[in-house]
């Protein structure tokens, strides 16, 4: 276990440092809080929500497939400093693992599972992109009331 | 096998062996502030010479006292604790964060002697020791265990704020950094093929003198290490979690004062611990000739430029390229890097066993190449299958 001393000590030093650095700055710095301080953060927005409790699915899935692949690297580190020893077995051992973590891969992609996005590329097709959307026909200009039409341009 | 483990904790651990550790520990952990202190500023005045400014140049010689007058300035500041946060954790998110950072650093091993016969082993008072921290026998799985351990504080830290913006941050980045981390296992285990021990020491031992992992393993894992690595740090061009035009601050919008310091410390101690990583892993670390004078000194001034290189290349992607859009993010860790690290990863296993065997070496390598073009294709195929499913399922919407 001594190769992990340093380590552990490195550990102490960190946590330490972090802590002194709290308790200087309860010292230091000052403490005048209000409600608009403390009211999370919304771009000067008073917040007309609650935070989100729940969020897409897709995440939960990256997870579970990432567990999948740790294992499997877990498994080839042993066998990475050992191959010498194994030889030919081994290889024909990590070939079937790899396999089959492999198809579990190709079928996750193949049911979509690992897509993000919209599925349709932009393309000219899309009314998004035509040439008779222009600033002129998209924005409308407010304010403009009681000007002399002439003004418009300008005030572009 | 290399011998791994430090020659000065094999044996019985005395009072000189304990305060030697204590001053290595004291010397590293001044050493990792220092060099953050200058990355801060290193990457503030290539930022600026890029983009055409001049950059921090007002408090100390070129600046180079700004870090330490923003981090006084810092600690005047009012540490906001928002009303809709779960106090105790927001609190202390980025301790969470930062002692990762520190203790990776501790198995980079930063100078030493590692020609032909030594072991980067030196004497002090009378004690071999080797110029790292630490060098547990498992090194490399240490610093992959402490990257998995920053996804927490990042995590908690946007969680526990109890605002959309961190919260979304965390998420994304929690998937991000979940996603790189099994790219850069799989390109890690590459070079522990190659080195045949997992002790970062034993790693450096088995690359000199210029045997260096980047081409012994095919400059593949290399790429994608660095890569995953820039994603790890959730630096430009991956800095989805951050993203101010989308996210405000990502998952550091609500803190403020040291709290928001110690995050914005653990950001910049981290790009220089996966530098040295990087050096470590593939660049023979601090071997490279020895010109005069003690060897060890070569070895740290060979360690600091092949450093330089990396940090330098961190501040340049930063610079040049734009942001990732998020599928575009998800496709190209899920998608190209790890079945690219998956399927070098086994040809180089295939031709290191061929070659423990005595089988024909280009033999293999055409079966090899044969069989990932085979699963590349199954590959594109499923990709193909995904999108036209998709496709169906919105017309019919």
């Amino acid at each position: 276990m001594g190769q992990y001393l340093p380590v552990v000590a490195m550990l102490v030093l960190a946590v330490v440092f972090a802590i002194l650095s709290f308790a200087a700055s309860k010292l230091l710095a000052p403490r005048r809080p209000s409600a608009a301080k403390s009211s999370p953060y919304e771009c000067g927005i008073v917040p007309s929500q609650e935070p989100p409790e729940r969020f897409p699915v897709r995440f939960y899935l990256v997870a579970m497939i990432f567990i999948v692949f740790d294992i499997e690297i877990i498994f080839m580190y042993p066998y990475a400093v050992i191959y010498r020893d194994l030889g030919a077995f081994g290889l024909v051992e990590v070939l079937t693992f790899a396999i089959a973590v492999f198809a579990s891969f190709v079928y996750l992609i193949a049911n979509g599972a690992l897509d993000w996005g919209p599925a349709k590329r932009l393309g000219r097709r899309d009314p998004q992109m035509s040439a008779t959307r222009t600033t002129t026909s998209t924005v409308r200009r407010v304010g403009l009331e009681g000007r002399p039409a002439g003004d418009e341009e300008v005030a572009a | 096998m290399i011998f791994a483990g430090d020659p000065l904790l094999s044996g019985h651990i005395d009072l000189a062996v304990v305060a030697i550790v204590v001053l290595k520990t004291v010397l590293t952990f001044a050493l990792l502030l220092v060099g953050t202190m200058f990355m801060v500023w290193f990457e503030r005045k290539v930022v600026g010479d890029l983009q055409n400014r001049i950059g921090p140049n007002r408090a100390g010689p070129f600046g180079l006292l700004q870090t330490l007058a923003d981090g006084v300035k810092v600690f005047f500041k009012e540490d906001l604790i928002p009303e809709q946060a779960d106090r105790v954790i927001f609190k202390y998110a980025p301790l969470l964060s930062m002692v990762p950072a520190f203790i990776t650093f501790a198995v980079v091993p930063i100078a030493g002697d590692f020609r032909h016969g030594h072991s980067g082993v030196v004497s002090i008072f009378g004690h071999r020791t080797l110029l790292q921290l630490a060098d547990p026998p498992i090194g490399v799985l240490l610093v992959l265990a402490m990257s998995s351990i920053a996804v927490y504080g990042v995590m908690l830290a946007g969680w526990s704020s109890g605002s959309k913006y961190p919260l979304l941050g965390s998420v994304r980045a929690s998937a991000q950094m979940v996603s790189y981390e099994a790219a850069l296992g799989l390109s890690v285990v590459a070079v522990v093929l190659v080195s045949g021990t997992l002790s970062t020491s034993g790693i450096v031992s088995a690359q000199a003198p210029w045997k260096w992992n980047l081409w012994v393993t095919g400059v593949v894992p290399f790429v994608i290490f660095l890569i995953s690595g820039t994603a790890e740090l959730n630096r430009p061009p991956f800095d989805l979690v951050e993203a101010e035009q989308e996210l405000v601050g990502g998952y550091q919008t609500e803190y403020s004062g040291i709290r928001f310091a110690l995050f914005y410390l653990a950001e910049f101690m981290n790009t220089i611990t996966m530098s040295a990583i990087i050096v470590t892993l593939f660049l023979g670390g601090p071997s490279g000739p020895v010109i005069l004078g003690p060897a060890w000194i070569w070895g740290l001034i060979w360690f600091l430029l092949k450093l330089l290189i990396f940090l330098f290349v961190f501040v340049w992607f930063r610079a040049t390229l734009p942001r990732f859009r998020y599928d575009q993010l998800m496709d190209l860790g899920w998608k190209a890097l790890i079945p690219l690290s998956l399927g070098w990863l086994l040809l180089l296993t295939a031709v290191r066993v061929g070659d423990v065997e005595g089988w024909n070496p280009f033999l293999v390598t055409m079966v090899g190449a044969v069989v990932l073009v085979a699963a590349y294709g199954l590959l594109v195929l499923a990709m193909r299958a995904a999108r036209r499913n998709r496709q169906l399922a919105e017309e019919l919407l």
